[in-house]
Formats: C-alpha cells, structure tokens, sequence
C-alpha cells in the first residue's frame, strides 16, 4: 500500500479518536510507519476535534494544508473547516443527514479539484442498528465499499476485532457492514 | 513481552513507557493538559508488568515535585509530570533543588503548549529550565521522547542534578509506531543519607551550593558538544547557502517540507535536542560553515537567544518567524517560502488556498465553541448564580466550569486558584469605597484541593465577604477524570483516605456553609439569596455553597436519579432565552420553525431546563 495521510474531523464525543486508532493499529498491522495526532483536553467538552493520520514513511505527525488524501468528517459544519487538508484529488467522506444541503459553491469548487465528495447519513443508519455511537465506524465501511480508499475489508475487520471493547464488538462488525454495502452500491 | 515489541503509542504514554523502562520507583503528578495521559500509562504499564512501582496523583504540582524530589533523595529514581503552567506552581521547589542537586535520577516533565490549545500561557518550559540551571531535552517524537526519558535519567544521576524534559504538544498527543523494551529493573533501598550542608544549605552554603552547579553545567555542556545522538547534523549534499537550526516538533515538520518539496539536497539541518545547556562549539562552527542559518523553534527563542554571534542568525530578532502562535506545517512553509525567496534559493508558491477560505467564510458558520455537557450540573450551577445576582462580580477557575463563560456567569479565569483570592481582592477594593456589591467566585473541587485552602484561608482571616460556591462533580473532570482527594481513590484506582470538602472549608475558619445538589435550582437561588445576606450581615462573613452533584461522564449510572424527561410545549416564541442563557447541546434552535427543539441523542433528562424558559414551555412530559 502507498503512504496516505487521514484527516479525522468532527466534535467531542463522536468517536474520533477511536475512528483514529483503527487507522493507527491498520498501519501497524501492515507493517507502515504510523505517525499521527490528536486534539485531548478543553476540546473534548463539544468542541472540534480533529485527528492527523500518517501511514507510510514521514516524520511530523500533522498534515499540511493541501496534503491529504483522505478526509472522514463526522459532522457537517466541522467538513466546511477541514476541507482545506484536502490535496487535488482527494477524496471525503461526509457524515450528513441531508446531502443536498451541502453548499453548492462549495460542491463545485471541490470538483474543479478532482476531489471526490461522498456524503452519507451513516448516524441514521448508526441509529437504526440501535448503536448510534458507531456512527464513525459506518462511515469508514461506507469509504471502504466505495472503492476510494486502498484499505482492504478483511484489515479493517481484524483490526475492529482486535481494539472493539468485547461487549461492542458484534455492533461495530455490523456498523462497519452496513456502511460497506451502502459503499459498494453507490 | 517480547524482547522488542513495537505499539502505536501516544506521545505521552511513550514517556510513560520511558520512564518505566528506566526502572524509575517513584511517579508523582497533577494532569493538565497536555500532560495528563503519562500518569494512567505509567499505572498501565506497571500493572501489565507486574512492577513495584509508586505512583500519585498529588494535590498540586509542587507537592508533585516535592514528593519526587524527596524519593531521589533516597537513591531511588524519581519523575514528576505537569504542563507548563503547572512548572510555575513547583518553581519554588525546582529552583532550589537545582542548588542541593539530586541522588537518585530526577526528571521532570513538563509539556508545552504553542498554540496555545489549553493554556493561559505560550510559556517555554527550556527558558524555565535554563532560568533554574538545569539540563533540558527536547524529543521530536513520541520514540525520541521515550530515549531521551531514559538519557535523562542518566543524566541525572552522572552529575546529580535534576533534568527537565520538555514535549510540546505535538509530541505528547502526537501518536506514532514505537519499540518498547523489557523494564529495567533496579533494586535500590531507600537510604536517605544526611547532609545538611546540602540538604538544609543556609544562604552561606547556597553560594557554595551555586558555584558547584556553574561547574556541573559547564561540564553538561562539554558532553552535549560531543554528543551525537540529540545533536545531528543533516548534511546536504550541495550548497552552503542555509542552514536551518531547529528541534521538537518543528525538526520533523521542517524535514517533511523539505522532502515533499525537493529541498532537502540545498539545505541542511542541525538538530538540537539539548537547548540547554546549549552545544556552542557545535552550533559556531556549523553557522561559520553557512551563508545564513535559520534558527526554528517554538513556543519561545531559547537556542536563538543564547547563540553568541547573530550576524548571520535569521529567526524571531530578524523578523522571520512569529513570535506568538504554533509552528504548523502551514506557518513553517510560510516562513520557507519568505527566507529561500530573500536568498534567492528557491521562489515556492503560496499553498493557502484564498477561494476555499472565502466560501467558507461566505456560509457563515457558528464557530464551535467547548461547551458544558448536556445534563452538566455546572450548568445549573451557573443558570442559578446569575439569576440569583444577575449584576454580580464572578471571579471563576481552570477547569471545565470555566466554560462559564458562555453563561455569562465567569468574569474571571487568571490561574488555579484565582477564583477565591479575586474574590477578597475585589471585596477589599470595594471595600475601600464602601460599596458593596455581591461577589460570586466559582472553582472545582480538584482546583480547591490544589489551591484553594491558602486562599480561602487568608480571605476569612483578613474579613473579606462574598460567596464561594465549590463545583463538586466528584472528579476532576476537563484533564480525563482523575481522581481527587474528596472521592478518596488514588491513582492505581487503590483505596486511599477522603477529605471531605465540608471540613476542609470548615477548617479555614468559614462559619456558613451549606450543601445542595445543583439540579435543585430553585433552592439552590434562595439558597444564594440567604448567603448574600449572611454577606451583608454584621456578624456574617464568607458564606460557602458546595454544590454537589457527580459529573455524568464520570458516573453515568448515578448521575441521573430522578430522570425527568422534557418537551416544548406550544408557549414556545423562539425567544431564544434558553439557547442564549442556559446554553444546554440538547436544546437546539429550530431554525425552520423559529423554535426551539430537544436534541434526543443528547438529552440526559437532568430536567433542569424546566426552570430556565421565562413562558414556561419547557415542561416535564406526561409519560
């Protein structure tokens, strides 16, 4: 696999450093470097919180502007903040209940970019499988059915095995397959 | 464990990892961000090796430092965490210990925060480092972090005195993979051997004790210069045009710029991971080598202040870099593309992106402010305090109440403890002017037990009167939920013994207090109202309310007893009172219906917003 660099963006309490640490123990468990980093403290209280995620050989832990391939953004108005991380070409994935209501200036300046916009209300989906804490976990099933980023199902799945706390294991599997088959038919 | 196992570990549990790995028997700390994470992992990692290993969450920083400091004495190897601000709060102790030195290795960690992200303060801990005399190490990453952790506590021991490291943020909530290796292990009794010429120096043996440290510094210096794992030069291949200094965060920022952009092969860089006591020799001879040298380090110019010869020194005395403010990936560029344009090196485009700022700019989003959690009893707390004096002094703490602020119910936040002595000062002020006016200071229970006793103290012996209300959720709850001398329960989770807060207050000598679970806001107003009068009172003084109720991320089980479920009835006019005063996440204005709606993935049915809508049309539901 070629070297990415993940932006997690979303609020306190959205699970993002969770969503970080599958992408941290994937690289580890494919032999990369990993290198990454996290927003702990004042924040968490609702705040933003953004994660930095480097896979491959680098040295800083953060993405500059303009670098990244891949952003997971779990809440809409946090997506509009991070955009900016994305390099041309990129590709997000977007938490959102109403995907026509994204900005449609903004839609077309990120296509002017080659960069991929795939919104989905994984919280909904979340709620329907009666666990709305895996929104995140969604969301990244539904990046790996879409066929946009270069991680393997099968990776992913024995990482959520390896860091799932045992009595949410079985919800996260099903978190991550329900946003894998709603990826893979779009 | 295998002889080398390789984890992703955060920055602050790699130093954990350090100091186990160093064999260290004592570990002492009060969390701050960003350094609350190194406490917890180091109790991870004794308990999944089995160590005997102390470890505390002290009462404040100094009593941190103090007790560790004490543990060296005993030959034992010692560490002791905060943040930077936190370093202020031991200074005390931290000076002088650089005079009496150490026996057992002493490292002290203290994490910076450029940015700042959750400080009052940009402080730079190696300033404070050098302005006590001792040695610092700057770690780059989290691995660099867990070495040089190691290094210093041999450091320490070489020459005796007590060693600082000093991660900014970005390495201790940075994450990345890191080897671990098997503890060491070193059986050392506990033998405190006297020496009062040393360890009870009057001022006479002080300058004894002073001119031994000069000599031990100078000698420091002399194994730094030679030193060539935390001071590296990477060469470039072509060109002597620049070069750039620089350490922590920024070294590994600058060498991914570098590479991305094909510039590495023009420029070269020194690496410092000593700033103090700074390699000179080492840092002359490679700005004699150079046209010009770029010197990039952040929060503050340690290196670059303490180079002799300036002339050919770009940084923050020539203007090319920030003086306030992180180093990000996006600054440091800004600063390359200024220096390598003036040098004519290189001419690099601009990579902010002006068109997507200003669409986002144009959407005009709500910035995302930290907020109180939903069911927060802090809340109700400061609803009650600013309906009860709604034209109150609210002098306020560090904690996570200090986001009061949205309330409009926190008028101050200068440092731990401030609270009660902005309270008296502010008394005596007005005082003066016989004006009297109702005083209301807020702080946590975790921010009292560090430092509210010697200020509650001195207001109630020099007469002042105002209110006190202590915020007791029963943790300490903005920095990850430590525990606190109040709930009794010690860093390993063991038993240890509870104070309550109730003698404590009664201890400083105040003679009206009175406890109440916040969520009960109508008492809790009148019980304001009757301490303002106990104020006002000839015979009265500082009335103190404990406003206990258990923080609902900590304690979800116990948080809600009584669970009232709430909705909006049709009195709703959209008046946004609730939204502007009360500021709960479950309540949301509905901005189609011009109303005001209940979030129910948020909603924890603390049903204190029931005494909150001025029409009353938050009501309990029937069910």
């Amino acid at each position: 696999m070629i070297k990415t660099q993940i932006i997690l963006a979303g609020i306190g309490g959205q699970g993002i450093l969770f969503a970080s640490r599958i992408f941290s123990e994937l690289g580890l468990k494919l032999g990369l470097n990993v290198l990454g980093s996290e927003t702990h403290g004042m924040s968490q209280r609702g705040g933003s919180v953004l994660a930095h995620l480097k896979l491959g050989d680098f040295h800083s832990p953060l993405i500059r502007t303009g670098a990244a391939d891949i952003l997971y953004s779990f809440a809409e108005e946090e997506t509009y903040q991070s955009l900016k991380f994305l390099k041309n070409g990129g590709v997000c994935f977007v938490n959102l209940k109403d995907s026509k209501r994204f900005d449609p200036a903004i839609l077309s300046y990120l296509k002017g970019k080659d960069i991929v916009f795939r919104a989905f209300d994984a919280g909904e989906a979340a709620s329907q499988i009666g666990f709305v804490r895996s929104a995140n976990i969604v969301l990244i099933g539904y990046s790996v059915g879409s066929g946009l980023v270069p991680y393997k199902c099968d990776d992913i799945k024995s990482v959520l095995e390896s860091v799932s706390q045992p009595e949410n294991l079985e919800m996260n599997l099903k978190a991550f397959e329900i946003g894998l088959r709603q990826g893979s038919n779009e | 464990m295998r002889n080398e196992e390789v984890r992703v570990l955060l920055g602050n549990v790699a130093i954990a990892r350090g100091i186990i790995e160093s064999g260290c028997h004592v570990v002492t700390s009060y969390p701050g961000t960003p350094s609350s994470e190194i406490i917890p992992a180091v109790v991870m990692f004794k308990k999944e090796l089995g160590l005997n290993t102390y470890i505390e969450w002290s009462t404040n920083e100094k009593v941190a430092f103090d007790n560790a400091l004490a543990a060296s004495l005993t030959g034992k190897r010692a560490a002791v965490a905060m943040k930077q601000v936190g370093l202020n709060v031991a200074s005390d102790s931290l000076m002088s210990s650089a005079y009496t030195g150490v026996v057992g290795g002493l490292v002290i960690i203290s994490c910076d925060d450029p940015g700042p992200h959750s400080s009052q303060t940009e402080q730079d801990s190696r300033f404070h480092a050098m302005f006590a005399k001792i040695p610092v190490f700057d770690p780059s990453t989290p691995q660099e972090a867990k070495e040089m952790v190691k290094e210093a506590f041999e450091l320490s021991e070489e020459f005796q005195i007590p060693v600082l490291l000093r991660p900014t943020i970005r390495v201790s909530h940075g994450k990345q993979s890191v080897r671990l290796v098997a503890p060491a292990i070193l059986d050392r009794a506990a033998n405190f051997v006297k020496d009062p010429a040393r360890w009870a120096a009057t001022p006479r043996f002080r300058l004894i004790l002073h001119t031994k440290l000069n000599e031990t510094l100078s000698k420091i210096q002399e194994k730094f210069e030679k030193d060539t794992k935390w001071n590296f030069e990477i060469e470039s291949p072509r060109g002597t045009s620049l070069g750039i200094i620089t350490c922590s965060a920024s070294f590994v920022a600058i060498l991914d710029l570098l590479e991305e952009f094909g510039l590495n092969e023009g420029i070269s860089i020194l690496k410092i991971g000593t700033p103090y006591p700074l390699p000179q020799k080492k840092i002359a001879e490679y700005v004699k080598r150079h046209y010009k040298v770029l010197v990039i380090e952040e929060p503050d110019s340690v290196i670059e202040a303490q180079i002799i010869d300036k002339s050919k020194v770009l940084g923050r005395l020539s203007g090319h870099i920030p003086y306030q403010g992180e180093l990000s990936p996006e600054v440091l560029y800004e600063i390359l593309v200024k220096v390598l344009g003036e040098l004519g090196i290189a001419k690099l485009k601009m990579i902010s992106d002006s068109k997507l700022e200003k669409l986002v700019e144009n959407l005009d989003l709500p910035i995302r402010r930290p907020t109180l959690c939903a069911g927060c009893p802090e809340r109700a707390a400061f609803f009650s305090i600013r309906k009860a004096f709604p034209k109150g002094i609210y002098p306020s703490d560090i904690g996570c109440y200090t986001l009061g602020l949205n309330l409009g119910a926190v008028d101050t936040v200068l440092d731990m403890g401030a609270g009660i002595t902005f309270a008296s000062g502010f008394y005596q002020a007005y005082h003066l002017d016989d004006i009297d006016i109702p005083i209301i200071a807020t702080m946590g229970d975790s921010t009292f037990y560090h430092s509210g006793t010697a200020s509650l103290l001195n207001a109630v012996y020099n007469n002042a009167r105002f209110i006190l209300v202590i915020l007791d959720n029963e943790i300490t709850a903005m920095t990850g939920m430590q525990p606190t001398p109040g709930i009794g329960i010690t860093a390993d989770g063991s038993e240890g013994k509870s104070i309550p807060l109730e003698e404590l207050v009664r201890g400083c000598g105040v003679n009206w207090m009175r406890t109440i679970d916040p969520y009960d806001v109508k008492n809790l107003i009148s019980l304001l109202k009757e301490a303002r009068e106990y104020t006002q009172k000839e015979d009265g003084g500082i009335a103190v309310i404990i406003a206990r109720h258990p923080c609902l991320i900590r304690y979800p089980d116990v948080c809600q007893e009584k669970p009232v479920k709430v909705e909006i009835t049709e009195e709703c006019n959209g008046c946004m009172y609730c939204i502007d005063f009360f500021e709960c996440p479950a309540l949301q204005p509905d901005k189609e219906a011009d109303l005001v709606r209940i979030d129910r993935t948020l909603c924890t049915d603390c049903g204190v917003c029931v005494n909150v809508c001025p029409r009353e049309a938050i009501v309990p539901a029937d069910t």
